[in-house]
């Protein structure tokens, strides 16, 4: 049924539908939404599962280990600081090879004390071996939850489901809620592999020497390499029952193109905007949106940019000392390429800035104009300021 | 659209697992901490002088069981009914719940307790030890004399209590008027005790040379025969007649003799008997003024009864000192003399002089004194000096070879003269003597330092006795040692009384009764400290699993070959019922 919800709640209603045994959250903004409703669900029986209240995010992530080891389905949701603090054991969860799913808002990294979007906060957790999938509305952001459990339950690893603070945490859209018997067609009650057994009594977890370290490790690879074709069987699965997919990847008008811009989250459709209008104007453009970042799709990303002469990547985030993390991964993907389109790196929106459709036709302009690019990135509308304290 | 990769399933899957149980690991070789269970004293049972296992009745109380909450009080008090009512409570000022919010109602769970019983008309089951063959006689009734009868009993003693009035209780009796202690409760607690087999002579006072007989038919004599003569102003004027001694006029409102007093009485004094008196001669009709000649904030009298006297319309007149009374047409005139407040003694109690010139006089039909009492006769006191006389905190003790063996207790030794501490005196004097006659003089001291209630000066029976509480350390809980964590605030529970109108109009009890509801909640609010109410965190937390659920009273036990000594439990352990100790490192190597 649609209704109009805001994207938490389009997270909310699809852990709902999970039928999700065990939720434990630590309240942070823009997060706090998402488990404030589900905290209701817990309570007035809506749901049949336990909330664990918990001093903190490290406390939060910690207890779903302890749940996820004894075979349930988990849940939590974070957010920048708080995302933070759980990263010791977000390493945990996916080297236990647990499927706990998680909702991340992505909410710029204080100081300056901010409480707006930015992908910083996710992305510095890109090497603790968790799916990331980026998510563009408030209906994706739905599908993809429901989807997460499938995927971390196949994979047997952790899966963050990412949406922009505010954009699309806080924005009322039509959302179209299945059913839940649907819900249940397509994602059958949780299977563990390996769950606590009193009458088996072992450990999980513990010392690994270096004699088997390595192949665990490997393992956790070998999983993640399946990821990509088993999320388009899922997706086919998917739309075969509720009539939508949106892709690991988009490719918008890209075949044609000689110039591709890149983008992740809300950001998107802004750009879909721009595209169609400079389409109109004549200009040769395409979008690619990226949802899928862990593990990344390399080679669908140098297939769909093959005949590009340029890419820009619109980064809201940024790696210190280096550069807009999406587009080194763009280059590091497209660098073995014996013609490869150039990658032009624009660093733009960061702690919750609009991202204006003039912001980014003004990027495709730049980069069109450009004979090669200056610098790993170029920061795009920044004030002038005095640099003194 | 992408290259499709081949679905391996299951997906490769290795993790860190061992196939087997884990317990050949014994965990328990890294400890070196060792916690333990280990019970210890909550500071209101060490300010209680009787002595009584607060923390426990409270848990007792908070559980439903109220006989055994019940019986827990008699084991160190014979009077829960009375101390429940009367009692000055030092418990609750020491409770470690006053740090957190306020302290636990301790003197209205105990009168619950005690009108719970005799409304179900409960019999205690309290240990009585084998016959002694020893016969103690008990001078005076009141609640020291009965106190040592009570706990001589127990220890097997034949105990004759020896009462000069018709009937039993001394300044229970006599002296604390009904609005506060209705006569049943009394009665009530005095036959409990005749219940153990003590014998109570009324209406025979005793002469000074029963003491010395050298046939007696006693082989040791209690005295205990308080402060019952009202010390006089030694004013002029005293001795014209109209002046009585507050003592007396409660003895007789209490035999009946008094109806109704009119005009205005004055009442010289600032004790609980001065505030007794005030409030008695109030409910008699009387308009009231007490004389005090220091601040009513350096008045002895309990504060609560202070304030419900004012709440009776009674005025306090303070700095002010009787200096002559003289008699006008039957009535009296008092000069007071005006005092002032010159300095302030340690205690913040107010040193005086009085103002020169400063006197005012002051009309009244009735002048009650209520400064002090001291003994009827000199004999009852201890000896100032001699040999073989041992002087305890509460009692003191007269060897004397050949003859009954003496011991002063009450009023006659108190520092505090309060019902708990006559309690207080007879049970060290039943203590002292059945260490006396078992192991000798020079045991006495030694023995009743065992019976400590923490650092004391409070002293246990059941300790003595070695039950369980012998048991617990004698480490007094602070708060600081409290994992506050796990209590909520809660507001104590206030005590229903009789509107002031009712209350003024007749002698009728004005604490009202609290139901078994409120009780519970109100035990609940109870920390228990030191004690184990089996709360289990010791178990949910221990991250070994090395607390083991046991089918006995104590609950559980650590499995020390898996406790790695990390003190999780010792600090989620709310009331401070475990210890972390270092590990003696002999035998491990």
């Amino acid at each position: 049924m649609r209704q109009v919800i805001e994207g938490s709640h389009a997270v909310s209603e699809a852990v709902r539908l999970a039928r999700v045994q065990v939720i434990s959250a630590y309240p942070i903004t823009p997060q706090t939404h998402i488990v404030e409703r589900l905290s209701e669900y817990c309570a007035n029986g809506t749901m049949n599962a336990r909330f664990l209240r918990v001093e903190s995010e490290h406390s939060a992530m910690a207890a779903l280990i302890g749940a996820a080891t004894n075979g349930v389905r988990t849940f939590t949701a974070s957010s920048s600081q708080g995302l933070a603090l759980m990263h010791e054991l977000l390493h945990w969860a996916s080297g236990a090879r647990l499927p706990i799913v998680m909702a991340e808002v992505n909410r710029a990294m204080a100081p300056g004390w901010n409480i707006w979007t930015e992908q910083t906060d996710s992305l510095a957790q890109r090497d603790t071996g968790w799916v990331q999938l980026y998510c563009e509305h408030g209906q994706e952001v739905l599908d993809t939850t429901i989807q997460a459990f499938r995927l971390a339950e196949w994979l047997n690893l952790p899966v963050m489901v990412i949406l922009d603070a505010f954009f699309l945490s806080h924005t009322y859209e039509p959302v179209d809620v299945p059913d839940q018997d649907s819900v249940d067609r397509f994602l059958p009650p949780y299977q563990p592999r390996f769950q606590l057994d009193l009458e088996n009594p072992c450990a999980f977890n513990q010392l690994a020497p270096p004699n088997v370290y390595m192949e665990m490790r490997h393992n956790i690879q070998m999983a993640m390499d399946t990821a990509l074709g088993f999320f388009e069987q899922m997706e086919e699965e998917f739309e075969n029952i509720f009539g939508r997919r949106h892709g690991a990847l988009e490719a918008i008008q890209c075949q044609d193109a000689e110039v591709i811009m890149i983008t992740t989250g809300t950001v998107t459709s802004t750009s879909r905007q721009v595209l169609t209008e400079l389409r109109q104007k004549g200009e040769k453009v395409g979008l690619l949106k990226i949802k899928l970042f862990r593990p990344f799709p390399a080679n669908m990303i140098r297939e769909l940019t093959a005949s590009a002469a340029k890419i820009a990547v619109i980064d809201r985030n940024f790696s210190f000392g280096a550069s807009g993390i999406f587009a080194q991964e763009i280059k590091a993907a497209l660098c073995n390429l014996e013609t490869r389109p150039l990658v032009y790196g624009y660093v733009a929106g960061l702690g919750g800035r609009d991202i204006t459709p003039e912001v980014i036709e003004d990027i495709y302009w730049r980069t069109k104009n450009s004979t090669a690019p200056k610098g790993d990135s170029l920061w795009v509308g920044l004030h002038e300021v005095s640099h003194e304290l | 659209m992408a290259s499709q990769q081949p679905l391996t399933n299951p997906i490769p899957l290795l993790i860190p697992c061992s196939h087997l149980t884990t317990e050949g690991n014994k965990t328990g070789s890294w400890r070196f901490l060792r916690p333990h269970y280990e019970e210890k004293t909550s500071p209101c049972s060490v300010a209680c002088p009787a002595g009584e296992d607060i923390s426990r009745i409270e848990m007792l109380t908070a559980e439903g069981f109220f006989k055994e909450a019940w019986e827990t009080i008699l084991m160190e008090n014979p009077f829960p009914g009375v101390g429940g009512r009367v009692c000055y409570h030092p418990c609750e000022q020491s409770c470690n719940r006053g740090e957190f919010d306020e302290p636990v109602a301790i003197h209205t769970l105990e009168r619950f307790l005690a009108d719970t019983a005799i409304r179900y008309d409960l019999k205690p089951a309290l240990e009585k030890l084998p016959a002694r063959n020893k016969r103690i006689a008990v001078v005076g009734s009141g609640p020291s004399g009965l106190a040592a009868a009570f706990f001589l009993a127990r220890l097997g003693y034949e105990v004759d209590v020896f009462e000069a009035q018709s009937e039993p209780g001394g300044v229970l009796r006599w002296a604390i008027p009904l609005y506060r202690l209705p006569l049943s409760i009394l009665n009530q607690e005095i036959a409990q005790i005749r219940e153990l087999g003590v014998r109570i002579h009324c209406g025979k006072p005793i002469p000074q040379q029963f003491l010395r007989e050298q046939q007696s038919d006693y082989d040791a004599i209690f005295l205990g025969c308080g402060h019952s003569r009202g010390i006089p102003l030694k004013i002029f004027g005293e001795d014209l007649g109209g002046t009585e001694d507050g003592l007396q006029f409660l003895q007789r409102i209490r035999r009946g003799e008094i109806f109704s007093l009119q005009g205005t009485a004055a009442i010289i004094g600032g004790g609980n008997t001065a505030i007794d008196t005030a409030r008695s001669a109030a409910r008699l009709g009387a308009k009231v003024i007490l004389i005090y000649r220091r601040r009513r904030q350096d008045m002895p009298a309990f504060h609560d009864e202070i304030e419900m006297a004012l709440e009776e319309g009674v005025e306090i007149w303070e700095l002010q000192t009787p200096v002559k009374i003289s008699s006008q047409n039957g009535d009296l005139i008092v000069t007071l003399q005006q005092m002032r407040v010159t300095s302030e003694d340690q205690q913040g109690r107010a040193r005086i002089k009085p103002v020169p010139g400063k006197k005012k006089e002051i009309l009244v039909q009735h002048l009650f004194t209520a400064i002090g009492a001291s003994t009827e006769e000199q004999w009852y006191d201890p000896p100032k000096k001699g040999t073989d006389i041992l002087r305890l905190s509460n009692c003191t003790l007269v060897y004397q070879s050949g003859r009954p063996v003496l011991v002063y207790g009450g009023d006659l030794v108190a520092d505090t003269k309060s019902v708990v501490h006559a309690v207080a005196s007879g049970k060290q004097a039943a203590l002292a003597l059945d260490t006396l006659f078992g192991e000798g003089l020079d045991a006495i001291s030694s023995k009743l330092q065992t019976c400590l209630v923490g650092k004391g000066p409070s002293i246990s029976m059941e300790i003595f006795l070695g039950g369980v509480r012998s048991q617990r350390k004698h480490r007094m809980v602070r708060y600081e040692d409290l994992n506050s964590d796990y209590f909520q605030f809660a507001p104590v529970i206030s005590q229903p009384r009789l509107l002031r109108e009712e209350r003024i109009q007749s002698f009728a009890e004005i604490n009202l009764k609290v139901g078994a509801s409120l009780a519970i909640r109100e035990a609940e609010r109870c920390f228990n400290c030191g004690l184990c109410n089996q709360c289990d965190n010791c178990q949910l937390f221990c991250p070994e699993v090395a607390v083991i659920r046991d089918n006995n009273p104590r609950g559980r036990h650590i499995n020390y070959d898996y406790c790695k000594g990390c003190g999780v439990c010792v600090v989620e352990c709310p009331r401070n019922a475990m210890t972390l100790e270092e590990e003696l490192l002999c035998g491990k190597s």
